[in-house]
């Protein structure tokens, strides 16, 4: 079996088992407000340690040259893009443009 | 004569339907680009159906992350899901057990948020819920068979191109969300700690570890500049 696969089926299973036990669970069970605040900022976090590695690093975990890096030299209007315009498809269509804009002159 | 709640269950799912066929496409055009096979990309929406997460798979798959490191990371950021039943759970209480668990595989972010604001009016019946639901559920699915025929007739200096678009949606889902300093500490610790992972040649836990670390750092930051706030006042 591919990997993709597997962790697939194991994701699959672990969200609805979250989903259907807590609204199962229901009533039954109070979270503290530390845990729920704590969950806040791992969307954030897990975010950031996707970015960190995909824009500063090589696919084989050496230090990039900004010289060296349109995806990082990319970024920085994307991050402009969607700190003004609140708006999920545009930043992504727009840091796509950028991309291929700051590659093509690489 | 009340509106049939089949009828209501539709009109109510709209706004999410139209919005999910478009993500659900760039997920599949994005997907089939990175090197996942159409039919695996599919099962992935099928299976998983949580855009965030889905996203985040396919860029550990791309970055060669262990399995066990992306199963733990992808739950890590599903584990909110438990938030929204635990909320929803009592409006639930007269269901039987079984209808439960079919509603529950639909409870993403945006059917929990339109769920729980409609909650206020009247609690759901089984037949509006699951129309609502699976209304939603196909519109992603559908939307993800879309974006894998585009994605397999896009060229490979597109393909290259449209690479970008996983680090663009992770920037636009940073910075569309809650931009509090503490969500930043908690995003830029998150990216220091995987970097210096992946410097040590520690592997895809570096993404485990930033994903804990940060959100711990977010949690203290936060406290801390309301125990400070508190001592101004």
């Amino acid at each position: 079996m591919p990997p993709v696969l597997i962790e697939t089926l194991f994701i699959g299973a672990g969200t609805y088992l979250l989903r259907a036990g807590s609204l199962s669970l229901g009533s039954r069970v109070t979270w503290p407000s530390w845990a729920r605040k704590w969950l806040s900022f791992v969307t954030p976090a897990v975010l950031g340690a996707l970015l960190g590695p995909m824009l500063l690093l090589d696919g084989k975990g050496h230090w990039l040259p900004v010289t060296h890096n349109p995806t990082l030299i990319a970024a920085l209007p994307t991050v402009l893009v969607a700190w003004v315009s609140r708006h999920l498809l545009l930043t992504v269509a727009a840091g796509v443009v950028c991309f291929a804009v700051v590659s093509h002159l690489f | 004569m009340p509106a049939s709640p089949v009828k209501a269950a539709l009109q109510d799912s709209m706004p999410i339907v139209t919005a999910y066929f478009p993500i659900a496409m760039t997920f599949g055009v994005l997907s089939v680009a990175g090197g996942i096979v159409w039919w695996m990309t599919i099962l992935i929406s099928a299976c998983v159906y949580a855009g965030g997460a889905q996203f985040m798979l396919v860029g550990l798959v791309l970055a060669n992350s262990s399995p066990v490191s992306t199963v733990v990371t992808v739950l890590l950021v599903n584990l909110r899901h438990f938030l929204y039943g635990t909320t929803l759970g009592p409006a639930f209480q007269k269901w039987t057990e079984k209808h439960k668990w079919i509603a529950a595989f639909g409870l993403t972010d945006e059917v929990f948020a339109v769920t729980s604001s409609r909650l206020q009016e009247k609690a759901p019946t089984p037949l509006y819920q699951f129309v609502f639901v699976f209304a939603c559920y196909g519109s992603w699915v559908a939307g993800t068979i879309a974006g894998v025929g585009i994605g397999s007739a896009v060229p490979t200096a597109i393909s290259q191109v449209l690479g970008f678009a996983l680090p663009a949606l992770f920037l636009a889902l940073l910075f569309l969300g809650e931009r509090s300093a503490a969500h930043l500490i908690a995003a830029l610790s998150g990216a220091l700690l995987a970097i210096a992972a992946t410097l040590l040649h520690m592997g895809s836990a570096g993404i485990v570890i930033g994903a804990v670390a940060g959100a711990t750092l977010g949690l203290l930051a936060r406290e801390y500049s309301g125990k400070l706030r508190q001592k101004v006042e």
